[in-house]
């Protein structure tokens, strides 16, 4: 981490404009929960009764089968092993969104770095890579701003339902997110390297393979595997719409008041949370290349 | 390859795969398993869908930009810009004070146990979705804003938290080593080393979080709350796809603007 550096001249106007968006912020905070609170039905009434909260002990009664008369899924053989499979599918889609994800981030990701562009990194500056910067940087913002569950009500419009179109969308704003981060990585690498390579008369793809890879690749496999944990939390929630692995069967559940499959559910996914967020820790320390 | 042979015994262990070969190796692994595991066979594009898809790309050329429209989109930005305040600040309300106490630096350092049971806290509240928290809490105490809210804040906070402590965590020492060399206690240089120097950082993520809250209140549409996702949905029910590129171009702009404006406060706190 940087140290603060000092200002060097017009501290007055920077400290005035920083008051600007401190105060702009105070005020979209009192405006926000000023509507939030009293903007409508805010829920405050229902949260602070006692019925509520006793519906609420009831609901986890009914999570963990107590009273419901029949069997609790956990004690049963067979749904332990539909939930796993329906686990594993959920895993195979969050790969399969990375999958997607980080082949169009390798595909687009040069384009987006500005140093590629403008020739620091050593490579001749044209009008066609400042084009392609603003079109690719364009994508990545449109794909990152729209969230998974939104791309994936849209895309199942187009696709038939199942644990393509989940992965699609996860892929979709994933995409958005890593190749930021990506870009990011390219216009903080040291241009040395390259600059080197290209007075030794490299060309371009010499460049692209021994100057610019080798150096971001431990980079961009950390921030894959930072987002896979992300991903794995999320395949639950596109599954809703999707219908694929757990999140259909949550849903369902959840609408046939079978509260027990739900609880089932619930520990299946926290099982493949942990399970992924322990991989991943695990290959970031392999992609370290020590 | 030179480490199937171990040229000098104790500089360089023997190992059947170098640690990149084996990533190299589970990465192609979870490429073909996944590939394996989608269901080929059936037909992947609905009938139709191949128009219904151009059909939406279409819609882009022009958006739905009727005055009446544009005004329903600012009002539903508004609603998922209040509920995305709302839950953020709840989640720093959570995770600050949990990320103070998960860092272990306020107090002398020698317990770890406290900390080391409220990052696991942290931990099993970021474990779940926020929409995942919100179905259940529309379960549990019914639907309202009020839960919409607490339902990302309590995944947030997990995430603010942990990332609150790993960034006090790692400010340099030295300064530090100077306010104790000074007398100062462990709460002294937390408020007065640490938390000043990790400013920049904790306000630029905090803002990177607000920017996910938006999205994330934006899908609490699921449950009913409205807001720029709800109007996605309707219109999208109605195959409006024209209104549903308006609904989203307003998405871009508010993640934008929350963009410019992290980058300006960082900015102007780094110098």
């Amino acid at each position: 981490m940087n140290l603060p550096v000092p200002a060097a001249g017009n501290s007055r106007v920077r400290s005035s404009f920083t008051r600007i968006y401190v105060y702009g912020l105070v005020l979209l905070f009192i405006l926000s929960w000023g509507y939030v609170l009293f903007g409508g039905d805010s829920g405050l009434a229902s949260l602070t009764s006692g019925k509520t909260w006793s519906n609420a002990g009831g609901f986890l009664r009914e999570l963990a089968g107590i009273g419901s008369g029949a069997t609790p899924a956990y004690l049963q053989m067979d749904q332990w092993v539909e939930k796993g499979k329906l686990a594993y599918h959920t895993l195979a889609m969050s790969v399969l969104a990375m999958i997607f994800a980080v082949a169009g981030v390798a595909l687009t990701f040069l384009p987006a770095a500005r140093n590629m562009g403008n020739g620091e990194l050593g490579g001749t500056p044209s009008r066609l890579w400042t084009v392609l910067y603003y079109l690719v940087r364009g994508t990545f913002i449109l794909t990152r701003a729209i969230p998974e569950l939104v791309w994936a009500l849209i895309i199942i419009f187009f696709l038939s339902p199942g644990i393509l179109p989940g992965a699609l969308a996860l892929g979709l704003h994933n995409y958005g997110v890593l190749g930021k981060l990506s870009a990011e990585v390219v216009e903080n690498l040291d241009p040395r390297p390259t600059r080197a390579l290209r007075a030794a008369g490299s060309s371009n793809f010499q460049m692209l393979f021994y100057g610019i890879i080798p150096q971001a690749l431990p980079q961009f496999l950390t921030y894959m595997l930072y987002r896979w944990e992300v991903v794995i939390r999320t395949t639950v929630v596109v599954g809703f719409v999707s219908a694929g692995g757990l999140g259909r069967e949550f849903r369902l559940s959840l609408s046939f008041f079978h509260y027990s499959e739900v609880a089932l559910i619930i520990f299946w996914y926290l099982l493949l949370v942990v399970a992924v967020d322990l991989l991943s820790a695990w290959l970031r320390r392999l992609a370290r290349f020590d | 390859m030179a480490s199937l042979i171990a040229l000098e015994p104790g500089r360089r262990p023997l190992k059947f795969l170098e640690n990149r070969h084996l990533l190299t190796l589970l990465l192609v692994g979870a490429l073909v398993w996944s590939l394996a595991v989608v269901d080929w066979r059936g037909p992947l594009v609905h009938s139709g869908g191949g128009a219904a898809a151009s059909d939406f790309l279409q819609a882009l050329f022009p958006p739905e930009l009727s005055t009446d429209f544009l005004r329903l989109c600012l009002v539903a930005s508004w609603q998922t810009v209040s509920y995305a305040v709302a839950a953020i600040t709840v989640a720093v309300a959570i995770g600050f004070p949990l990320g103070v106490i998960a860092s272990g630096t306020a107090y002398t350092q020698g317990n770890l146990r406290v900390p080391a049971i409220v990052r696991l806290c942290l931990a099993g509240m970021r474990s779940i979705h926020e929409l995942v928290w919100a179905v259940l809490f529309v379960s549990a105490v019914g639907l309202s804003p009020l839960a919409a809210i607490l339902a990302i804040a309590l995944p947030y906070g997990g995430i603010l938290g942990r990332i609150y402590a790993d960034l006090i965590n790692d400010v340099p020492d030295p300064p530090l080593q100077a306010l104790r060399a000074s007398g100062a206690s462990p709460m002294r240089v937390l408020l007065y080393g640490r938390l000043p120097m990790a400013l920049p950082e904790l306000v630029s993520y905090t803002f990177y979080r607000f920017e996910c809250a938006i999205r994330a209140a934006a899908i609490m549409s699921f449950v009913g709350i409205r807001g720029l996702g709800y109007e996605i949905q309707l219109s999208l029910n109605d195959l409006l796809f024209s209104q549903v590129w308006t609904l989203m171009l307003f998405m871009v702009a508010l993640v934008m603007v929350v963009d410019m404006w992290s980058s300006r406060l960082r900015r102007s706190l780094v110098s």
